[in-house]
């Protein structure tokens, strides 16, 4: 009704998309919580909102669902706008961060009350909340008691639940923030197994960077109420796109220099005194020569060896000094101090920990590292 | 500004002395008997309590001899065939156990919304209106209050006034029963609420908020969450509610006008008009019973976790 000439086109992206939210914000008294936030979500896809802690997320979350109005712009669920429809009347299944469970039912009347409540038919019910009920591996659990259930099969019912009713959309506000690592893994890929099997377009809210990365087909990222970058799991690691999301996701240094030379994608900044070599990152403009920049280079990109031996094909090699070495299990992680860089330290990975040499605190190394590894931010 | 003294303070020194003095009144061997000795204060009160109820269980088995006004000397059971047999007796038990039912059940449909809107409120202000109005009523006592009724629905006081001024003759608003039960639910709200409020903060907004997504109006989610959540207060808040509208004294006898009585001024008027303490103990006794058998049934049918405030949910 409100479609403007202008909004024509648009509405007709959006009927193609089964979520669609167009320069959404929502201001509470002065806090801006969301600006202008857009993304369209097709169809069938699993969407994780990623940010730090009061970035908004669950904030958009909430406007997704209808329990919150946006304070300007609109959503559209299934090419429709859904402004004027209460949360009970629209098709999304959601589960709550600390999953909302009523306790006075068991399992399985938890998972029939969204049934009940939309009026499906009565002799179908059992049938299907048991269907349900086993999709999450909860089959003969029906006549528990919420607490006499374990967290995460708590989880699984909240997940039973929000999907009995086969909805349009299903909502998971950090379900799994609660539970521990090897539950939150396991409960992950259960997540994906499901959304896969009932192919029902998902959005993930989540400030875990890894859960992001194995669930999603689509990760926006988020950061004082702006969307960041909407991108696949792969170009949201491999090509962030800004500064922001280079940090937030995996373990990034950062080496700040002003720019000595452009060209094309090549830049080279000045870092200590010391020329280093990148490539432009993200989509924003290219820094000019003589404006401050940073370098973002991940851990992992880095490689460490006693001597420069062998880094001939690299862009950029420097030494230093084994500041500490932190054992994490599957990797060591290095810091390594480089007086070349202006003293910077550099946090570099070794995997493969077992087959070379090992370095301790005062030991003398070499770092090297591509100049396609290194993206460079305008500051 | 006297940082020697500062280092080591007045309040510090003073409750190291009291320590040493405790530590020699109470030695640590004795440490094992500290809870029973707090406990005692509460056996005391009891004890004492129990006692009286036994001096009343004595006087209720003895009747009065009308000629001498002296108790009988032997024990009879005929004050409670009279209590239970006189017209005048079941009348009155009728009258305050029906009343006290109407009032609970019409206070318990006032305190929920009223409970409810305090709890979820998203205004501050609003939330601290509804406080302070909740406990301004406890700084004036029940007699008093009754009394300001008097004033208000009196023959002469302001609602017949306002009736007048549009031409309606007095009508009779106070000296009959809904008069006193009107008293009653004015008197009662606040206790109910109060017991009200905490159950429903124990429910979370996201479980109304989980039923709307489920696909509950507001209707349905009240009845199917928030109604059977709150259990645990509405229990609690009716057992208050009807035990102290049951034995109320100051409403019934100022608004009913002595026309009302409650069984309260039945025992008043055995004690202090006909001087017959047989009957006014045997009232008494009854009294006790009920209320016990009631609060015993209700335990029993909702179990006895149900006024520990849903202590038994997580
Ligand atoms: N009802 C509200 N009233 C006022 N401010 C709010 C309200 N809800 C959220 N905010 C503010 O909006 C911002 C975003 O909050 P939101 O809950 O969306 O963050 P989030 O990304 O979900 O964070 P977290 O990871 O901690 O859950 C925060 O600054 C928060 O304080
Ligand atoms: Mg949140």
């Amino acid at each position: 009704m409100s479609a403007a000439p202008a909004g024509v086109p648009q509405q007709e992206t959006a009927a193609a998309a089964a979520v669609s939210v167009k320069r959404v914000s929502k201001v509470f008294g002065d806090v801006h919580a969301v600006r202008e936030a857009s993304f369209d979500l097709p169809k069938g896809r699993f969407l994780t909102i990623l940010g730090p802690s009061g970035s908004g997320k669950t904030t958009l979350l909430r406007m997704i669902a209808g329990f919150d109005a946006p304070t300007e712009g609109d959503i559209y669920i299934g090419g429709q706008p859904v402004k004027a429809v209460p949360p009970h009347k629209r098709a999304i299944g959601m589960v709550f961060q600390k999953l909302a469970l009523f306790p006075h039912m068991t399992a399985a009347e938890n998972v029939a009350f969204p049934l009940k409540m939309r009026r499906h038919d009565a002799r179908t019910i059992p049938e299907k909340v048991e269907r349900y009920l086993e999709l999450v591996r909860l089959g003969g659990y029906g006549k528990r008691r919420i607490d006499e259930l374990s967290g995460g099969q708590q989880q699984r019912v909240a997940i039973a639940r929000a999907l009995v009713f086969e909805p349009d959309l299903l909502l998971l506000d950090e379900p799994l923030a609660a539970l521990d690592r090897k539950l939150r893994e396991e409960m992950q890929l259960e997540f994906r197994r499901i959304q896969k099997e009932l192919g029902v377009t998902t959005i993930n809210v989540t400030h875990d960077q890894r859960e992001a990365l194995v669930v999603s087909d689509e990760i926006v990222v988020m950061d004082g109420g702006e969307i960041q970058q909407m991108a696949q799991p792969v170009h949201t690691y491999r090509t962030p796109a800004n500064a922001f999301v280079a940090n937030f996701i995996g373990v990034t240094n950062f080496l700040e220099g002003s720019v000595v030379e452009t060209s094309n994608e090549a830049i080279a900044l000045s870092v200590g005194g010391m020329r280093v070599k990148g490539v432009a990152g993200g989509t924003a403009k290219v820094p000019a020569q003589g404006e401050l920049a940073a370098g973002a280079l991940r851990a992992e990109q880095i490689r460490i060896a006693p001597t420069v031996q062998g880094f001939s094909g690299l862009a950029n090699v420097v030494s230093g000094e084994v500041r500490d070495a932190i054992f994490e299990g599957e990797r060591i992680v290095y810091e390594v101090v480089v007086p070349e860089l202006g003293g910077a330290v550099l946090r570099v990975f070794d995997h493969d920990a077992e087959s070379h040499q090992q370095f301790g605190p005062g030991d003398s190394v070499a770092l090297g590292w591509n100049a396609k590894d290194m993206y460079i931010f305008k500051k | 500004m006297r940082p020697s003294r500062a280092a080591y303070p007045i309040r510090w020194r003073v409750m190291d002395i009291l320590e040493q003095v405790a530590g020699k009144l109470w030695p640590r061997s004795f440490s094992a008997g500290l809870p029973y000795l707090m406990l005692l204060p509460a056996l005391l009160l009891v004890g004492v309590l129990v006692w009286g109820l036994v001096e009343i269980g004595d006087s209720s088995l003895r009747t009065l001899d009308t000629s001498t006004f002296l108790m009988s000397e032997n024990y009879t059971l005929a004050n409670y065939q009279r209590a239970l047999s006189e017209r005048f007796f079941t009348t009155v038990a009728g009258r305050s156990l029906m009343g006290s039912l109407i009032v609970t059940v019409v206070t318990l449909i006032f305190a929920f919304p009223y409970s409810y809107l305090m709890v979820r409120t998203q205004s501050s202000a609003l939330r601290k209106f509804l406080l302070v109005a909740l406990f301004l009523p406890f700084f004036i006592g029940q007699v008093v209050r009754a009394y300001g009724w008097l004033i208000i629905l009196g023959n002469q006081g302001m609602v017949n006034e306002a009736l007048g001024l549009v031409g309606v003759t007095p009508i009779r608003l106070l000296y009959n029963y809904p008069a006193v039960l009107f008293g009653l639910v004015q008197y009662m709200l606040p206790f109910a609420v109060l017991m009200l409020a905490p159950a429903m903060t124990a429910i979370p907004a996201e479980l109304e908020s989980a039923a709307s997504s489920l696909g509950a109006n507001w209707i349905s989610s009240f009845r199917h969450i928030v109604l059977p959540l709150s259990k645990p207060g509405l229990v609690g808040a009716g057992l208050v509610v009807f035990t102290l509208s049951l034995t109320d004294f100051a409403i019934p006898a100022i608004l009913g006008g002595g026309s009302q009585d409650f069984i309260a001024n039945a025992i008043y008027d055995q004690f202090f008009r006909t001087s017959d303490q047989g009957m006014g103990a045997t009232l008494s006794l009854l009294l006790v019973a009920v209320g016990s058998i009631l609060v015993g049934l209700v335990f029993m049918v909702f179990g006895a976790g149900t006024l520990a405030m849903g202590g038994d949910r997580k």
